[in-house]
């Protein structure tokens, strides 16, 4: 109880540095993650390009790590996550180099940005808090997040949903989909690794056919639960913090099996420039007070090692998501030209 | 002017090098474009004819509400007169994707209405949503132009129609409209152009018209695909501005106008007329916005957007007139400036998408300025420079030209001349255009959102970044500040250049 107060209050102030001792030894007892009082301050410039999509809740962990070092001078820039990669990447073949490290919502913009060779290499003892399985040597995961299948519980039952996302394209159901939205982007992306082109494409038609299209996917969740369409694809944590605000909501979760339906995708951070800075501010992300709060306020998946996963969500052993390398989810040019060609961009 | 044959006036060099600063984005494009662009495919057709729909339905839509009320205002015998011609103005304060996100948010199920009444209420969105918010923004244009022609006829011959026995509604039909329709093409156009340039409509309305296309291409750092969708823009943007460039009407001599005196019948009907559409288009969005205050308070907002805003457009508005001033002495100088002008106006019709996609390579190309705030006053300027021009040669032209003369005449200087003479004398036209233009720079939203600083937020992307994020209650502060400070904007500029329209002549 006294956990879940700190934790409130740490989202209403977002103040890391006001733990009292006797919490702080509680929290220690988890054991794995570091916590921010063992990391070095921040100081100097620094500009975060931060991909869009997550609200407010990014933004109180940055203004608590901002209070906690009042000599950094942080600069973000938002921008929709793959907008920002490419700029990235843009940047770097016109000789400018405006950010020092990239967040992205999603590993495919990290892979992206990567795989132009414009990552720096982390340090092992930083990747080696993940957990196994997300220590990558160019970028860290910083949280973990399932695609769903939100549904209207009014509208819909749970057997009416089918458990391959395959079979949508067939359906009759209206779905809500956010086709600009990275996340969404990167389960196509995933889609086409598992099934091939041909397929996803048949899919993107089918599934067009009744489809309405969101700005992002908490929008496609929000449509879902006024009833405007019946179900719709997005990550689990926009369900689970729908249902937070309003314990009555008509939404509910359906995961489908063995397929990119079920991906589990990570969003991630890089650091582009040199030195001790970049570094050292991705710390401050993978430490126990920031994925706890991600894991109890944001819902998303702490992916370092000995933090509690969210509420609400089922769990992990009962969803079998598909064999998908993260770092493959950067192959993103032929999805964009895919989606563009069928209509849906 | 007195000008020796032979020698440019001084004025030209100047605005030849603003005019063709003018077209340099165009240039931009075509250059991105040349590079690996696919000219055409069928979503291509779809886009195209989502966005010619668009602007037909908006023109006839305006077109429908615009030229009663502009009947109603010039001739109708009301009392509070100027209230209702300001209240029936007052949706050009309103950015129309602020009244977009307010009617998307209020209709539909679950929406605000629903909330409020416990009514279902159809969603608002697609084509038929674009066009209806579309048109209760712009139908202002409309009525103010024609407005303005009413005002110059003469009421004899209406007169003469009524003596010779008709009605007065055929009256109105078949004397009046015909004589005013050059006012209503000029209104007309200007919604087309808006309706072509509006990115936020659309993308709120989830209506995929070019300037949405665009921004999605734009995002995937399609920057060649973008650059190929604007020319194409650009092409159905430049026949609206040729079209425009062909409706010059003949002038009438101004008259004694109609007066009309309505009985109460006759004003129930016309208040029960108006009244959905100003019920739609400004109290809804402030009860939406008064709700979502009253709900989720002021969390989240920043004192630093309103001045970010505010600061931008403020440089924007200072630097468009100063390069104004010689473009606008350029254009009442000779022909050639004439034309000089007319390639500023250009900028005018590039919507700001457009004209960020331009920018965002000149940056890169010039590192200096990518991401810098010049960049961002820059393509305030290049865009809304138009504004401050008309409104600066529209005063220097109502200059008495025998007053340079005599001050010429008594030992001056033409510098003399213009500090002391021209400039103070054109100085409401400066005031009124700098206001044009802050007003405008104010409510911009894609270029703003391409070109901005790091860690530069304004009222306009705030606003933006809350309808993706869907912290729909977050909107309140900044929409109700930037509905306000529109409101500021336009109370300046209507008090400085467009007096005489706006004074309830007749008395």
């Amino acid at each position: 109880m006294q956990r879940r107060a700190f934790l409130h209050n740490l989202a209403a102030v977002g103040a890391i540095s006001c733990l009292p001792i006797s919490i702080q030894r509680s929290l220690a007892a988890e054991a794995g993650a570091v916590s921010v009082d063992e990391l070095p301050k921040l100081e100097g410039d620094l500009t975060l390009y931060l991909g869009r999509g997550e609200g407010g809740l990014y933004e109180n962990v940055l203004e608590a790590i901002r209070k906690r070092n009042p000599n950094l001078n942080l600069q973000i820039r938002r921008g929709a996550t793959a907008a920002l990669a490419n700029s990235i990447v843009a940047e770097a073949k016109a000789g400018v180099r405006r950010a020092d490290v990239f967040w992205a919502v999603d590993s495919g913009a990290v892979g992206l940005v990567s795989d132009a060779g414009l990552a720096r290499p982390l340090p092992a003892d930083l990747t080696g808090q993940l957990k196994p399985g997300f220590r990558y040597p160019q970028w860290a995961p910083v949280s973990g997040r399932i695609r769903t299948l939100p549904y209207n519980t009014e509208r819909l039952t749970p057997d009416q949903i089918p458990d391959s996302v395959m079979a949508l394209a067939d359906s009759e159901f209206a779905i809500g989909w956010a086709p600009a939205y990275a996340s969404f982007q990167s389960f196509v992306t995933a889609m086409r690794l598992l099934q091939g082109e041909k397929a996803t494409e048949e899919w993107l038609r089918g599934v067009s056919r009744n489809a309405t299209s969101y700005a992002g996917e908490l929008g496609v969740v929000m449509a879902v639960e006024r009833g405007e369409v019946d179900l719709g694809f997005a990550n689990h944590y926009y369900t689970l913090r729908l249902k937070n605000g309003k314990p009555d909501a008509k939404v509910d979760l359906a995961f489908t099996n063995n397929d990119a339906g079920c991906l589990v995708n990570a969003s991630g951070i890089l650091a582009l420039s040199e030195g001790d800075l970049p570094i050292n501010f991705i710390r401050y992300l993978l430490t126990r007070e920031v994925q706890s709060y991600l894991a109890t306020e944001a819902y998303e998946i702490p992916l370092v090692n000995g933090v509690k996963p969210p509420q609400g969500l089922p769990p992990l052993s009962t969803i079998s998501p598909p064999k998908v390398d993260l770092t493959q989810l950067a192959d993103l040019r032929p999805t964009l030209n895919l989606m563009r060609r069928v209509g849906v961009l | 002017m007195n000008l020796r044959p032979g020698r440019w006036p001084a004025s030209y060099p100047l605005a030849l090098v603003i005019a063709l600063l003018a077209f340099v984005p165009v240039g931009v494009l075509v250059g991105l474009a040349s590079d690996s662009a696919q000219l055409f495919d069928a979503h291509n057709l779809k886009v195209l004819t989502n966005t010619l729909l668009l602007m037909l339905f908006t023109v006839l839509g305006s077109v429908a509400i615009g030229v009663p009320l502009a009947l109603i205002t010039a001739y109708v015998q009301l009392p509070w007169r100027k209230f209702w011609l300001i209240l029936l103005a007052a949706p050009l304060a309103i950015p129309s994707y602020i009244g977009a996100f307010t009617l998307y948010a209020a209709f539909g199920r679950g929406g605000e209405i629903q909330q409020w009444l416990g009514l279902p209420m159809p969603t608002v969105n697609g084509l038929a949503g674009a066009t209806l918010v579309m048109t209760l923004y712009s139908y202002p244009f409309v009525m103010l132009t024609t407005r303005a022609s009413l005002l110059s006829l003469d009421a004899s011959l209406v007169n003469a129609a009524r003596t010779l026995g008709m009605t007065i509604g055929a009256s109105l039909w078949r004397v009046v409209l015909p004589r005013v329709v050059t006012g209503i093409a000029a209104g007309a156009l200007l919604v087309a152009l808006y309706s072509l340039s509006d990115f936020g409509t659309p993308a709120i309305m989830r209506l995929d018209t070019f300037t949405r296309v665009i921004f999605v291409e734009y995002n995937a750092f399609g920057l060649s695909q973008a650059a190929m969708l604007s020319l194409q823009l650009l092409v159905i943007v430049g026949l609206v501005l040729f079209l425009e460039s062909r409706v010059r009407g003949s002038k009438e001599k101004p008259g004694r106008h109609l007066t009309l005196w309505p009985s109460r019948g006759h004003k129930l009907m016309m208040a029960l007329s108006i009244a959905p559409v100003t019920l739609l288009a400004i109290v809804l969005p402030l009860l939406v916005f008064g709700t979502w205050l009253l709900r989720e308070g002021t969390g989240g907002f920043d004192a630093t957007y309103a001045w970010n805003s505010a600061h931008a457009s403020f440089l924007a508005a200072l630097v468009a007139v100063v390069l104004a001033i010689p473009v606008a002495h350029a254009a009442i100088a000779g022909r050639a400036g004439r034309f000089m002008e007319r390639l500023t106006y250009f900028g005018f019709g590039v919507p700001g998408i457009v004209m960020g996609t331009a920018l965002v390579y000149v940056g890169l190309q010039l590192p200096l300025l990518y991401q810098t705030l010049a960049l961002l006053v820059l393509a305030y300027v290049l865009r809304f420079l138009p504004l401050a021009v008309g409104s600066v040669r529209s005063t220097a032209e109502g200059l008495d030209p025998s007053l340079v003369k005599a001050a010429r005449l008594l030992g001056a200087s033409p510098r003399e001349a213009f500090q002391r003479i021209t400039l103070p004398l054109t100085l409401r036209g400066m005031v009124a255009g700098a206001a044009l233009v802050f007003l405008e720079a104010m409510r911009e939203l894609p270029a703003t959102l391409m070109l901005g600083p790091t860690g530069f937020e304004t009222l306009a992307t705030y606003l933006w970044r809350v309808y993706e994020a869907g912290y729909f209650g977050r909107a309140a502060i900044p929409g109700l500040l930037l509905v306000l400070m529109s409101a500021l904007g336009l109370a300046l500029m209507l008090s400085g250049e467009r007096r005489a329209e706006f004074d309830v002549t007749g008395k």
